[in-house]
């Protein structure tokens, strides 16, 4: 009995400040149990709140930012120019040198392909074509190279700019509207000058023309992109002239657009 | 085949031609007024009964004090033009009838409605007095709320079929 007093005794003496330490550990642990269980259930309930915070200052971020940034920019590109041009440079550069990198290609291919064909019938035709018309042979070549393309054409009634009948290789805006608006310009161009007899025959923007040919009551206007010189100019209108003859009685839209469509998709004029 | 036909919108500056239009293709309506430059051109397709459906091609011309002053050009080939008017502004109207008739003259095959806007601004005695003075085939109209819009240019559409 007396042993086991001084075991407890002992015990006690020596275990004394590891159960300080203990108990110390146990209210830490507890303390923080508590906290993370608070943090856990404020989270529950505020983070809804904050999603749908965060969602309208996402929402609202184009309308109340953007007009500050693009303001902050303009003003950023405007007072230093040179910095923005000394960006730039490079990547245009490359842009620019990479596109001609490619139309060079492109050129070269076409003409090893007509040198291939030194002594085919086109070739002849081109050289007896130089001698007639005066013209050396290498432009008449090139000519050939650069051939121009009809992306679109439209048959319009001259007053109304009602549209008759159109053929398109890409899709653009609304035919209808768009001829109503060509219509508008030419007569804006032939009233505002007073031409008289006198009527628009061509619109340029870009790498594009619009040949515009007029006739009684209607005209066609065509979309071209390439070479638009007087000779191919000459040939168009001559093209032209012949599909109205042979067509243009024809008032239904579908089957002169199909008309339009067989004559001129193949691009040779 | 859907028939295409051009509409000519005409009359004094900030009339509400534009609002018309806007409202008939998009069904939209803004208090913001944009003065319209040369001609603003949409087109709108109306449904009519047995497939007989219109397109009709909209020519919105810029706002003018008289009819000497217009493009004559915008005006040909047209089949059917709509005169409107601000029934709220008298300076708007005062020549209505001389300028219908000098476009019947000018346009003697082509329609020609009147309409009399922003009607939803008149009192009802007010309302009265413009509906004698535009008679009865032509219509009192607010692009505001849509009153009459419609109908205006479906009556021209069937008209134009006919």
């Amino acid at each position: 009995m007396v042993e086991d007093k001084k075991l407890i005794l002992l015990k006690e003496l020596l275990l004394t400040e590891d159960r300080v330490l203990i108990n110390a550990l146990n209210k830490k642990i507890k303390a923080l149990e508590s906290v993370i269980e608070q943090r856990k259930n404020l989270s529950l309930k505020v983070d809804p709140i904050i999603d749908v915070k965060l969602q309208e200052y996402t929402n609202a971020i184009p309308k109340t930012l953007s007009p500050m940034i693009t303001e902050s920019l303009k003003n950023e590109i405007q007072n230093s120019r040179d910095d923005v041009v000394d960006a730039l440079y490079p990547i245009i550069g490359k842009m620019i040198k990479k596109y001609i990198q490619q139309e060079f290609k492109i050129l070269s291919d076409r003409i090893n392909q007509q040198l291939k064909q030194r002594f085919s019938i086109e070739s002849l035709i081109r050289i007896f074509k130089s001698k007639f018309m005066g013209v050396n042979e290498e432009s008449l070549f090139l000519q050939e190279l650069a051939r121009t393309a009809v992306q679109e054409i439209f048959i319009i009634e001259k007053n109304s700019g009602i549209l008759k009948a159109n053929f398109s290789k890409t899709e653009t805006i609304d035919k209808d509207v768009l001829s109503a608006m060509l219509t508008a310009i030419k007569s804006f161009v032939e009233e505002a000058f007073n031409t008289g007899e006198e009527h628009l025959e061509s619109i340029e923007y870009g790498l594009y023309n619009i040949h515009i040919q007029n006739f009684k009551s209607f005209y066609i206007a065509v979309v071209l992109h390439g070479v638009y010189d007087s000779a191919f100019k000459s040939k168009l209108k001559s093209k032209l002239l012949v599909f109205a003859e042979n067509n243009i009685s024809n008032s239904n839209h579908i089957i002169l657009s199909k008309k339009l469509a067989e004559t001129f998709n193949n691009d040779i004029i | 085949m859907i028939s295409s036909k051009k509409i000519v919108l005409l009359g004094h500056f900030g009339v509400g031609k534009s609002s018309i239009i806007r409202k008939f293709v998009s069904n939209v309506f803004s208090c913001d007024y944009k003065v319209t430059i040369g001609v603003h051109i949409l087109k709108k397709e109306v449904i009519l009964p047995e497939n007989n459906n219109v397109s009709l091609i909209i020519w919105d011309l810029e706002g003018t004090d008289s009819l000497a002053e217009l493009n004559k050009a915008y005006l040909l080939g047209t089949h059917s033009f709509i005169y409107v008017y601000d029934v709220t502004r008298p300076i708007t109207f005062e020549i209505l009838r001389e300028n219908i008739e000098s476009l019947k003259t000018l346009y003697p095959s082509t329609l020609i409605k009147t309409v009399g806007n922003k009607v939803d601004l008149l009192s009802i005695s007010e309302r009265e007095e413009h509906q004698k003075l535009i008679k009865l085939d032509n219509y009192l109209s607010s692009a505001k709320t849509g009153e009459n819009i419609e109908q205006l240019f479906n009556d021209i559409a069937i008209k134009l079929i006919q």
